[in-house]
């Protein structure tokens, strides 16, 4: 079984459990945090904000909704990571880190490999790669690396759009028959591809781009391949979306969901002293929250080697490494169970957050 | 006849949604109705009646004496024909969706004011947060009708979609002034700082002191536009600053390419 601290000394898993309970019983306004967890520990942790009439954000939850925000007040083309692979004969990586936000992406992708699907099929793959971090562009061979800054990226996208659609721009003829070249490989593509993560792409940029996709889908198929955020990002907002109508940033205050970017921000919550108890989660990894407070009342469900010395601290298991776990694939664009790698006792998020809410009763607020 | 006034008598003690304390939505009540309306928005109740001492008087007239970063919604919904003032700070979304009337606040508002706003006349007199006159998550266009006057400066996104009405920023704006304007006329008389006017379809917008607009806005020279002076002397009496820059030369860029490229931003030549 797992363990528990209060202020660093060891306690019972009963009395952890009880006294967590009250903490949160205890608010007015109480926050479930970080919510870092596979979908079993999202659902229990959705039921708990709603039971305590909380409210509920997730750690990577500005780059999720900076790809929401496109989708629900612009449009999307996505598709998944195996269609990409199989069918795309131009690839367009967007900014620097990608590897980073997806260590796996190479591999998924088989960039250095020909389409399979398609009139397209065993013709060379294209693959352009703007803006990347130092040699990351090297590990695709022939990959055309368009150096840019994070900076630059939205100015870049605009420019190709306005060229695409024969718009002028203010740069000079050089630089213009660059980007002109550039446009006519992208339609000349017959399946192409823009990939991006959000954690460096802002909204606007990710709007930008999409606005690029749909001109292109006039004349050929172009579509997008997004990757997701850290800590189960995905796979929360959809156990959020299916729970709730609206993905993480949604509170319960009134008994009835209410979806607020701005007002149900964890950090802005608990400096503007708004919600007054908290129960962060980060069970992939024991990341630390970001807010400044060092005097809310905390509880946090994290691995061992991340326990908190203040307040209270649950031990609970990895998603995926010591127990088996559905998660949301960046590989499939799908859900997916984890076998457990490495298994231990420790308890889940979920049978957590359930013990923690069997103490909560419904309406017993003080 | 002294307006109809609702006197703070401690902070709140949770963020208020005071979208029911509109002169039509108060209309017929008794004081002691009133006291009773819910504000609260967490499990906590708050009422009226803990946060105010209400004074009644000319319902066309609201007043809030004292105001709060946590009053939300102040004036949502208002009609025509009605008027609020702020005596303080309100918090988001005041004047949201608001058909018609004056809402001033004394002193600055939070984010999303004037959002969705379809005809009322707000002035702001400290500064606004993010997404002033912008859309909610998820909505498709920002203010529709209107004005809005921000005597200081804005936050981030001002203006974003856009879609009808005139946006004033008499002091500094955030990043992003002016993105995915759809038509409309924004001004900013300070400094705007990095991308400004990012995916502008066809607003107007007018820059006192220039700013950088990146290579999708190309430079179509310098103006004497009959429209802007005809329109400066419209604006005359409600910002004088916005009225000066608008009667001098202007240069005209075009923007945003990237998307019809039927907008523009005006800078004194």
């Amino acid at each position: 079984m797992g363990t528990a601290t209060l202020d660093g000394k060891a306690i019972a898993l009963d009395e952890a459990y009880r006294h967590a309970a009250k903490i949160l019983n205890r608010a007015a306004f109480p926050l479930i945090a970080g919510l870092g967890a596979d979908i079993a520990g999202a659902r229990a942790a959705v039921l708990l904000a709603e039971r305590l009439k909380g409210v509920f954000d997730h750690l990577a939850s500005r780059e999720t909704l900076a790809d929401i925000d496109v989708k629900r007040s612009f449009a999307m083309f996505t598709t998944t990571a195996n269609e990409a692979r199989i069918r795309s004969d131009c690839v367009v990586l967007i900014g620097p880190g990608l590897t980073r936000a997806w260590p796996g992406m190479l591999e998924r992708l088989a960039l250095d490999q020909p389409p399979r699907r398609g009139a397209q099929a065993q013709q060379p793959r294209k693959v352009i790669w703007v803006g990347p971090e130092g040699d990351e562009a090297s590990a695709v061979p022939g990959a055309k690396a368009i150096p840019a800054s994070a900076q630059e990226l939205s100015g870049v996208l605009a420019a190709w759009r306005a060229r695409f659609g024969g718009r002028p721009v203010a740069l000079d003829p050089e630089k213009v028959s660059l980007i002109d070249g550039l446009v006519e490989t992208l339609r000349a593509a017959r399946f192409g591809v823009f990939v991006w993560s959000a954690s460096t792409l802002d909204p606007l940029a990710i709007e930008m781009m999409q606005g690029l996709v749909i001109d292109l889908n006039a004349t050929t198929r172009f579509t997008g391949v997004h990757i997701g955020a850290r800590s189960g990002a995905s796979g929360v907002t959809q156990a959020a979306g299916w729970m709730t109508g609206f993905p993480p940033r949604t509170g319960f205050g009134r008994g009835y969901p209410e979806h607020d970017p701005w007002r149900f921000e964890a950090s802005r919550l608990v400096d503007s002293g708004e919600a007054d108890a908290a129960l962060w989660i980060s069970a992939f990894d024991g990341e630390k929250p970001a807010w400044s407070r060092a005097d809310l009342p905390l509880v946090t469900l994290a691995p061992a080697h991340a326990a908190a010395s203040q307040g209270l601290f649950i031990e609970v298991g990895q998603p995926g490494v010591t127990h088996d776990s559905v998660l949301m694939s960046q590989e499939t664009g799908g859900m997916t169970l984890r076998k457990a790698s490495a298994p231990t006792d420790a308890p889940s998020v979920a049978q957590t957050i359930d013990s923690i809410m069997a103490e909560v009763s419904e309406g017993a607020w003080r | 006849m002294k307006p109809f006034t609702f006197a703070l008598r401690q902070e709140p003690p949770q963020r208020v949604d005071l979208s029911p304390l509109t002169p039509d939505r108060l209309a017929g009540k008794s004081i002691a109705q009133i006291e009773e309306i819910e504000i609260g928005v967490t499990r906590i109740s708050t009422k009226v009646g803990d946060l105010f001492k209400i004074s009644e008087g000319d319902l066309k007239n609201v007043r809030f004496e004292g105001g709060s970063t946590r009053f939300d919604l102040v004036g949502a919904k208002l009609l025509p024909g009605f008027a609020i003032h702020v005596e303080g700070d309100v918090g988001a979304q005041c004047g949201r969706l608001a058909k018609g009337g004056t809402i001033t606040v004394a002193g600055s508002a939070g984010p999303h004011a004037a959002s969705g706003n379809l005809g009322a006349d707000i002035e702001i007199k400290g500064d606004a947060g993010d997404f002033l006159a912008g859309p909610l998550a998820g909505e498709l266009a920002g203010m529709a009708g209107g004005r809005i006057i921000v005597r200081g400066k804005a936050g981030e996104r001002a203006g974003d979609r856009l879609r009808r009405g005139i946006l004033i920023i008499e002091g500094d704006a955030g990043e992003d002034f002016g993105a995915r304007v759809i038509a409309g006329t924004i001004f900013c008389l300070g400094e705007a700082r990095g991308r400004i006017g990012y995916l502008n379809k066809r607003g107007s917008i007018v820059l006192a002191r220039g700013g950088c607009f990146g290579s999708t806005y190309v430079d179509c020279g310098a103006h004497e536009l009959n429209f802007a002076r005809l329109f400066a002397r419209r604006l005359r009496n409600h910002s004088a600053q916005a009225a000066e820059v608008l009667s001098r030369r202007l240069r005209r860029y075009g923007g945003d390419t990237a998307v019809y490229g039927k907008g523009e931003i005006l800078t004194p030549d």
